[in-house]
């Protein structure tokens, strides 16, 4: 292909993306879509608790573009480590959500964890009681003390599923396919935001 | 004769064996036992983002603890790069006691030179002496003076970019203009090189082109960092980029692809290989052909297979191994993360581009003076600064809004340096084939037996106190270190088994690349190196490769073959 072709090939390619933009459901109806199919009472909560890490801003939050259903994917599949072994100490509560096959039923464990902190349905608790048992657990996992967390492989699968998706990875943060050029060094303004397409810092950072 | 020459790969030293042996003038056939994967058409996960893909990049976990449980270990392993990756579950191996050894393979067309790191090092005399020098494996035939212009003849056409400084362990090539080096390294650089005037920290020669080629279709590097899907713009150096459409314009290569080399056939009376045996995969058949040379470049561990399974009468321990010596003093770079740290004091400052290389510390110790602590040999570090991204909040406690609008900005510069130690040449470490377990095309299983030793380990703890002191010294607040080398193959850098010197007792291949014992038989790839050194050794796999299919074509008309 002779350089000229690749050129058109590239122009192509933006001008794609272009109308991939144009052609995509407003944010407000993907939103209202994935709500309409995340209607069991483990999407629903995935749902919640993604949108409690992950908020709305001045770009939708986890919940609202789908990250719930992408836990539950993730969790299916064994992804952020949830089909590994297992520590021999358990952090208290987790063991009875155990399988005979060895494996933690992630999203049983933290509905209940949630429900026990919350001294109630955890669903059921308005919208800053919910934000607050959520942000108890959160610190009591990332206590430096604290070891291994079930909490954490669920986090972690909430901002892969954020980041990597197209409002998380080039609303949210900026996403560049081609960046064309590679400049050393400049001014880091306040505002930056930072490149979901960095794949070195997403990797190492 | 069906063909003048036969290549048995066609990866990094594959491509170079036909491009060279085809411009020579010679009918060559390629024999490829992976897939074909055409330039541009067929690399299916380049242009694809994060979200098209069904698991994000991540990929599916229970799939890759099934069926690609050696190759999920290798970090260039993703969602995107699935497809340039050997299924390990059909492509199995075996391990002796003890043995954790990564085997991480491409079997497609174009191999490895799709995947690999591109990073591109000449090797010095400290190198090509190292066995002389501490009497450990056996003397290379060959010195720098010998390999130079063949260097020069590789890096002029792959395109390698890279800075030139002067270094003796790290001689200077035909460089295109270096990628440059971020604000952080070049403090690092800086910092280092003020306090240690022989250490250099210099930006990564990379296969990466930084001037398009346009004579060749190739377009310079749009900084996308994505290489191992496969790059359209042909900006980094892959067999398909590059020696393929080379090869190709001559009109004198053939490429056949789904057909799985199984032995060599030999005639005892002329002392030449005289057929080249192999499986069609997609038919099921068994096919041969001839031709007046063979090139073995079906990378370093199967192209050893291939010998050992070439034995007949007469030759019991595999073909060409009269020294005894095939499969034994198999090495791999032992290697780990030497030093991260925190660098405070650039918040005010970030990049813009994916840089597809990192920068290299060159080795300094064990050179004119022995300054290693408990080993001879050297040690180089890999590595670069980075801001980090998003993925720093999998570490953090915190929800909510203030959580995600810390998520929002880039993060704190790290600078990493991974170590790279020379790893010494041992009779222990070696292959042999396992006559107990076949693999799914009813060959025996490959079984590897391997250890790092003590020089090794010295090696990566010197590592990782001088590591760990520079990034010191540079201002950096180190976070970690480790002087524990991964398993084996995990620097992706495995050679040996067919090592080249001087004497047939004591090696399978003379100072051309050819085996002592079968004139017509030439081992281009990994197989031939008879120490490791510490850089990175493909560059001079394809400097060997040119060299010996140039002797190969003159010994032809000369009629010595």
């Amino acid at each position: 292909m002779p350089i000229s072709d690749y050129r058109l090939a590239r122009r192509d390619f933006v001008a794609g993306l272009a109308l991939f933009a144009a052609a995509a459901p407003s944010l407000a109806q993907a939103a209202q879509t994935s709500h309409k199919q995340a209607t069991s009472p483990r999407h629903l909560l995935l749902r919640e608790v993604s949108q409690l890490v992950i908020p709305r801003s001045t770009t939708p939050g986890a919940g609202e573009v789908g990250v719930g259903a992408f836990v539950l994917l993730g969790l299916a599949h064994g992804l952020a480590g949830s089909h590994g072994a297992l520590p021999k100490t358990l952090p208290e509560g987790v063991a009875a959500h155990v399988g005979a096959d060895g494996r933690l039923d992630y999203v049983g464990w933290l509905k209940a964890a949630l429900d026990q902190a919350a001294g109630a349905p955890f669903m059921a608790q308005p919208p800053a009681r919910r934000h607050a048992v959520l942000a108890a657990l959160d610190a009591q996992a990332f206590d430096p003390k604290a070891g291994w967390h079930p909490w954490k492989a669920i986090k972690k699968l909430i901002l892969t599923g954020y980041y990597t998706s197209e409002v998380g990875g080039s609303k949210e943060l900026n996403y560049v396919h081609v960046p064309g050029r590679f400049d050393p060094d400049l001014p880091l303004k306040p505002s930056d935001r930072a490149y979901s397409s960095d794949w070195t810092g997403v990797d190492f950072g | 004769m069906d063909f003048d020459a036969i290549v048995v790969g066609s990866g990094i030293s594959g491509g170079w064996a036909a491009k060279e042996l085809a411009e020579a003038g010679l009918k060559v056939l390629m024999i490829e036992r992976g897939r074909e994967i055409n330039h541009q058409q067929d690399y299916a996960t380049e242009w694809k983002m994060p979200w098209d893909m069904p698991f994000r990049g991540e990929g599916d976990s229970d799939l890759y603890d099934a069926e690609y449980a050696v190759q999920k270990r290798n970090r260039h392993f993703t969602e995107f790069t699935q497809p340039h990756f050997v299924n390990d579950a059909q492509n199995p191996y075996q391990t002796g006691e003890g043995t954790d050894f990564t085997w991480f393979r491409s079997y497609q067309l174009g191999g490895r030179s799709l995947t690999w790191g591109r990073q591109c090092y000449r090797w010095s005399d400290y190198d090509f002496m190292a066995n002389a020098r501490d009497g450990h494996g056996t003397d290379w035939p060959i010195r720098y003076a010998d390999l130079a212009p063949w260097y020069d003849k590789v890096e002029s056409f792959i395109g390698v970019s890279g800075a030139k400084e002067g270094l003796k362990q790290l001689p200077d090539g035909q460089f295109q203009p270096p990628m440059a080096l971020n604000v952080v390294e070049q403090h690092v650089r800086e910092a280092i090189a003020k306090r240690w005037p022989e250490r250099c920290v210099t930006i990564g020669r990379t296969a990466n082109l930084t001037e398009a080629k346009p004579d060749e279709a190739r377009n310079a590097c749009q900084n996308r960092s994505i290489c191992a899907r496969g790059c359209s713009f042909g900006a980094y150096f892959s067999t398909q980029s590059s020696t393929l459409p080379a090869a190709m314009k001559t009109g004198n290569l053939t490429v056949i692809t789904d057909a799985v080399v199984e032995k060599l056939a030999y005639d005892p009376a002329t002392r030449r290989v005289t057929a080249v045996h192999y499986l069609d995969t997609k038919t099921r058949t068994r096919k041969q052909a001839s031709a007046r040379l063979v090139f073995l470049n079906a990378g370093a561990f199967n192209s050893v297979h291939i010998l050992l399974n070439s034995a007949q009468a007469g030759m019991e321990n595999g073909l060409a191994n009269g020294s005894g010596v095939l499969g034994t003093h198999i090495m791999d770079h032992a290697n780990t993360l030497a030093a991260a740290a925190i660098m405070p004091g650039f918040e005010m400052h970030t990049t813009f581009g994916n840089r597809p290389t990192g920068v290299v510390l060159a080795r300094y110790r064990n050179m004119d003076v022995m300054d290693g602590v408990g080993h001879t040999r050297g040690f180089s570090f890999q590595g670069g600064a980075l801001q980090s991204t998003w993925t720093q909040g999998n570490r953090m406690a915190g929800i909510g809004a203030d959580y995600k609008e810390t998520l929002r900005r880039p993060g704190p510069w790290r600078m990493v340096l991974a170590s790279f130690a020379d790893c010494v040449p041992r009779a222990s470490n070696r292959l042999t084939l396992d006559r107990t377990k076949t693999d799914p095309n009813g060959l025996p299983q490959l079984k590897i037996d391997f250890a790092f030793g003590k020089e090794e380990l010295a090696a990566l703890a010197q590592a990782k106190a001088e590591a760990s002191e520079m990034l010191t010294a540079a201002g950096g607040k180190v976070l970690f270190g480790s002087d524990r080398p991964g398993a084996g193959g995990a620097a992706i850098h495995e050679m040996g088994g067919a090592r080249m010197g001087h004497d047939p007792a004591s090696s399978v291949l003379n100072k051309w690349s050819q085996a002592h014992e079968v004139a017509n038989l030439f081992v281009t790839d990994g197989a031939q190196m008879s120490s490791s050194a510490c850089q990175n050794p493909s560059l001079t796999y394809m400097a060997l490769t040119a060299r010996a299919a140039h002797a190969a074509v003159s010994m032809l008309r000369e009629g010595k073959i």
